[in-house]
């Protein structure tokens, strides 16, 4: 096994971490399951006495007017407003002393006949509870209440109750702990792999690069290491040789001054003078005095804070729009529909307006400092709409969250980019980013489905405050802003239009990226959501149904990327995506009900996960010139910032759609625009050609 | 060897463990909560939907609710039932009680959000009241005016005291898990790294005692312990190189 590349260590751990997390937590819920079902069966037996006594007090009545109990005229019908009203009770039957049934709401009395017959009812025994006797008749816990008249028994009202309702309430909540297990498992991933590049595998990897030099004869620089572990023993050692040499050439070479300033004899000074140059010609050191040990850039040292904010961030993606419905009315001016959809586009129109100028300070001012600024209105945000009572105070608290989300992730997007040492693997580079934003959004709308069901509206917004804070932290120990500040001209509107200028960026922006965020904020975060609730989903099943579309998502963008990185036909798997995505967001306008939602979310998941990072990839090759005379990270900005015009069309269009034609009506609508545009850029891709384009525009 | 890495690696695993166990246990505490506290409610509606039936029933014969007879006993008859309960209130659209399983109560008025959701009609409603948890349901007349409502009170630590033993079995059976996966974690993390330990001690022992010189072409796959030993012979033939530079500088010098 090797160490100094990250995979089969990180493997192991994988399964290491499953090992212990899987069966613990499987062997808690099943336990939680067995003990639960028994805990609370005396409480469910009580509900069915206390409903038979209800309706036996009414019929012991009747038959203590003198009306034989087998006589009686509409009982069934007075027994259905008990069987209605009650969820978890099956039927209602009444018997004679013998275990005939005389009147049955519910059930089949051939079922149940035999075991009434059967037991004696006078002989005291197991599954006594007070005031009636509880068995298990199929699947069924039948409560046995005894109609008492003068004294005398004249029968038994049974109730029977669905014996695996308790079981099926409490599946409810192993799906929660599924749901769980999966964040936790993802969770475990990201911080594995950052404890195994930041610990072993980037150390011992840099200290394989460093030996590579010293094998050259280059011995001006040391391992860098930042711990006191085995690997950074070693790395200390390994440091400790070179400099024993750096220390044996400093005084070879004080020594050989001194003779070629101070002997008499020029033979001797030109012999001094010979192994000097020898050794130099031999070995290289530090002209510096000393060699010196640099920090590695790793893509991996910023993705797990930029995983755990954006997790924060995306815990309200499955309930937004209902939380905002749960506020007061909004002024009269806006239709409910706008008033949901409005916090939704401001947050996406704060990213686009502050991704530029972040791109640029990120630059210039080094992407610790830029995160760590981008945390302060990101908290705000996530606080004061955790306590806004109106829409005005959400679109406030968003509208800050957006900036901070713009700033937060252009500082960490610029730090992956510069940490991209090959430019071959420039696509599997951005599949970095977009891996840790896209799992966080799994990890996030699945915890925030469940989260909101618990702890409410407020406190996930809370909870995503505090999980800001902690990615903090961890940018906090991120490289020295110093060492990386970089002063660069900032490009203005005038390069704006330049890169419009080239045809085939517009065309991607406009017949690809954006309709692709159209889609994503109108369909995924704002209608299905809506959709969902309106036939009676809960959050956990809205954030269930959105995970399908990022997890298709986060299972896809790896493969693309490997496949747009090994060239080919980059501008067609945008272009394919485009019409999947087109032609899957039609599903909803069969009918309601689940299915064709979940086929609209793995067409839309399927359309960005082959476009999401293929149409990055696309951009630097059509956009060669510009992405070396703007910057790159200038250019991929403008994407970003190009892209979010579709994120903040996308619920305003949807709110204003949905008045006109529902909902799921909304949701293919919105599939036919996409679907136009795919058609539009597949025809358009042709000319694409493939790899970069060394002039940014031929005609 | 390999302790800090695998106390790392082991403690990132528990924490995440204990994590994932705690919001577990939250989630599932309250899951049960909820569906014990739905029980309870929907049972104590039971017995309240009798006595609405009661008062309702009188009601329709054009009684004004203060003036009925027998509601008294009805709701005496009820708490009988059930010795949890703590009592059984009718009161009037303004709030005033009017019957009370606690006669002393009588003529008092309930809180205003009772009120406020018994005149909003149809379905059991429940609140906090201190130490208790009430439940009720509004009362109308023929005419479906509501004209009050009848609560049953409860004490909230009923919930606890059904709750208590379960969480009490849950924990002890939830810590020995974590206490066997921790375990597990830390076997698992001593197995992997120590191959890490030992294979870097192996190259620090190479540091000390430096392969033969020899040309050692290293290629892009070449391995980290390759890699190593070219290093380490590099050093010692930079070291050496530099003594004997050193030597040849000095006698230079003294012959000179």
């Amino acid at each position: 096994m090797r160490f100094d590349i990250p995979r089969p260590l990180l493997v192991r751990l994988l399964a290491l971490a499953v090992l212990v997390l899987v069966p613990a937590m499987a062997l808690l819920s099943w336990s939680s399951l067995d003990h639960f079902e028994k805990g609370l069966a005396p409480e469910f037996d009580r509900k069915a006495v206390t409903v038979g006594r209800d309706l036996g007090d009414d019929i012991e009545r009747a038959v203590g007017y003198g009306i034989p109990l087998d006589k009686l005229v509409g009982v069934e019908d007075y027994l259905a407003p008990a069987l209605e009203a009650n969820g978890e009770l099956r039927y209602v039957a009444v018997a004679d002393p013998e275990g005939k049934v005389l009147y049955i709401l519910g059930a089949d009395s051939r079922d149940l006949e035999p075991h009434y017959r059967s037991t004696d009812y006078d002989d005291p025994g197991q599954g006594d509870v007070l005031g009636g006797r509880s068995a298990l008749i199929g699947g069924y816990v039948d409560v046995a209440v005894p109609l008492v008249v003068k004294g005398g028994r004249v029968g038994h009202l049974h109730v029977g109750m669905d014996a695996g309702y308790l079981r099926h309430r409490f599946g409810e909540m192993l799906t929660d702990v599924g749901v769980l297990m999966v964040v936790a498992l993802l969770l475990t991933v990201e911080i594995l792999i950052f404890v195994v590049v930041v610990n072993v595998s980037g150390p011992l990897g840099q200290a394989g690069r460093v030996f590579e030099r010293v094998a050259r004869g280059d011995f001006s620089h040391l391992c860098w290491f930042g711990s006191d572990d085995e690997v950074g023993r070693f790395a200390r050692r390994v440091n400790a040789a070179i400099r024993a040499a750096d220390d044996l050439f400093r005084r070879l070479m004080a020594y050989v001054d001194e003779v070629k300033t101070a002997h008499f004899d020029p033979s001797v000074v030109e012999h001094a003078a010979l192994i000097e140059a020898r050794v130099r010609f031999l070995f290289r050191f530090s002209a510096s005095g000393a060699p010196k040990a640099e920090f590695e850039r790793h893509g991996i040292d910023v993705r797990l804070a930029l995983f755990l904010f954006v997790f924060a961030e995306e815990l309200s993606r499955p309930f937004l729009p209902l939380f905002i419905r749960t506020l007061p009315a909004p002024p009269p001016w806006l239709s409910p529909e706008m008033a949901m959809a409005v916090p939704i586009a401001v947050f996406m129109a704060c990213i686009a307006v502050a991704s530029p100028w972040a791109g640029a300070i990120s630059e210039r001012w080094g992407s610790r400092r830029v995160f760590l600024v981008g945390l302060v209105p990101a908290v705000l945000g996530f606080i004061s709409t955790g306590l806004a009572t109106s829409v005005a105070e959400v679109v406030v608290g968003r509208a800050a969250t957006g900036f901070g989300y713009a700033l937060v992730t252009m500082a960490s997007q610029g730090y992956m980019a510069r940490s991209i040492r090959s430019k071959k693997s420039r696509t599997q580079g951005l599949g970095l980013y977009i891996g840790a934003v896209l799992t966080a959004s799994v990890c996030g709308m699945a915890l925030g489905g469940v989260l909101v069901d618990h702890i409410g509206f407020d406190n996930v917004f809370f909870t995503a405050a505090g999980m800001a804070l902690v990615s903090g932290i961890l940018a906090h120990r991120l490289p020295d802003p110093v060492e990386e500040r970089r002063d660069i001209a900032t490009p203005g509107m005038r390069d704006m239009v330049d890169l419009l200028r080239n045809w085939r960026f517009t065309v991607l922006m406009v017949f690809a990226a954006m309709p692709a965020k159209l889609a994503l904020t109108g369909v995924v975060f704002f209608l299905v959501p809506l959709s969902m609730a309106g036939q009676g989903f809960g959050f956990g099943d809205i954030a269930r149904a959105l995970m399908v579309y990022a997890v298709t998502v986060v299972v896809l963008a790896p493969l693309v990327s490997r496949l747009a990185d090994g060239g080919g036909w980059r501008a067609g798997l945008v272009a394919l995506g485009g019409l999947i995505g087109g032609l899957g967001l039609l599903a909803p306008a069969i009918g309601p009900g689940l299915p064709p939602l979940l086929l609209a979310l793995l067409c839309l998941g399927i359309s960005q996960g082959l476009a999401a990072s293929t149409q990055l990839a696309v951009v630097q090759d059509i956009c060669w010139i510009e992405c070396r005379t703007l910057g790159q990270t200038y250019v991929l900005a403008q994407v970003r910032l190009l892209e979010r015009i579709g994120s903040v069309a996308g619920p305003l269009l949807a709110a204003v759609l949905v008045p006109l034609v529902g909902y799921n009506g909304a949701i293919a609508a919105i599939g036919g625009l996409v679907l136009a545009a795919a058609l539009v850029f597949a025809a358009a891709s042709f000319s694409f050609g493939a790899g970069p384009h060394l002039s940014s525009e031929e005609a | 060897m390999g302790k800090f890495l695998a106390r790392k690696v082991a403690a990132t695993l528990v924490l995440i463990l204990v994590c994932t166990v705690a919001i577990t246990s939250f989630f599932t505490y309250s899951r049960l909560e909820s569906v014990l506290s739905s029980l309870v409610e929907s049972r104590y509606g039971v017995q309240l939907y009798s006595v609405k039936h009661d008062v309702e029933a009188r009601l329709g014969l054009g009684f004004p609710l203060k003036q009925l007879r027998n509601i008294q006993d009805a709701i005496d008859r009820e708490k009988l039932n059930d010795p949890a309960i703590l009592d059984i209130e009718v009161f009037d659209a303004r709030g005033e009680i009017l019957f009370d399983t606690d006669r002393g109560a009588i003529g008092t008025l309930v809180p205003a959000e009772w009120v406020k959701s018994a005149m909003v009609g149809g379905a059991l409603f429940s609140h906090p009241d201190d130490d208790a948890r009430a439940v009720g349901l509004p009362l109308a007349n023929s005419l479906g005016e509501i004209t009050g409502g009848v609560t049953l009170r409860y004490p909230a630590a009923y919930l606890d005291n059904e709750l208590a033993p379960l969480i009490a079995k849950l924990a002890r059976e939830g810590l020995l898990l974590l206490g066997a996966a921790a375990v597990v974690a830390m076997l698992g993390s001593y197995a992997l790294f120590r191959p890490v330990g030992r294979r870097l001690a192996g190259m620090e022992a190479i540091l000390a005692a430096p392969p033969e010189e020899r040309f050692l072409a290293l290629d892009a796959d070449a391995s980290l312990e390759e890699r190593f030993e070219a290093f380490a012979a590099k050093t010692r033939e930079a070291m050496d190189h530099m003594r004997e530079a050193s030597e040849d500088v000095e006698r230079l010098d003294r012959l000179g």
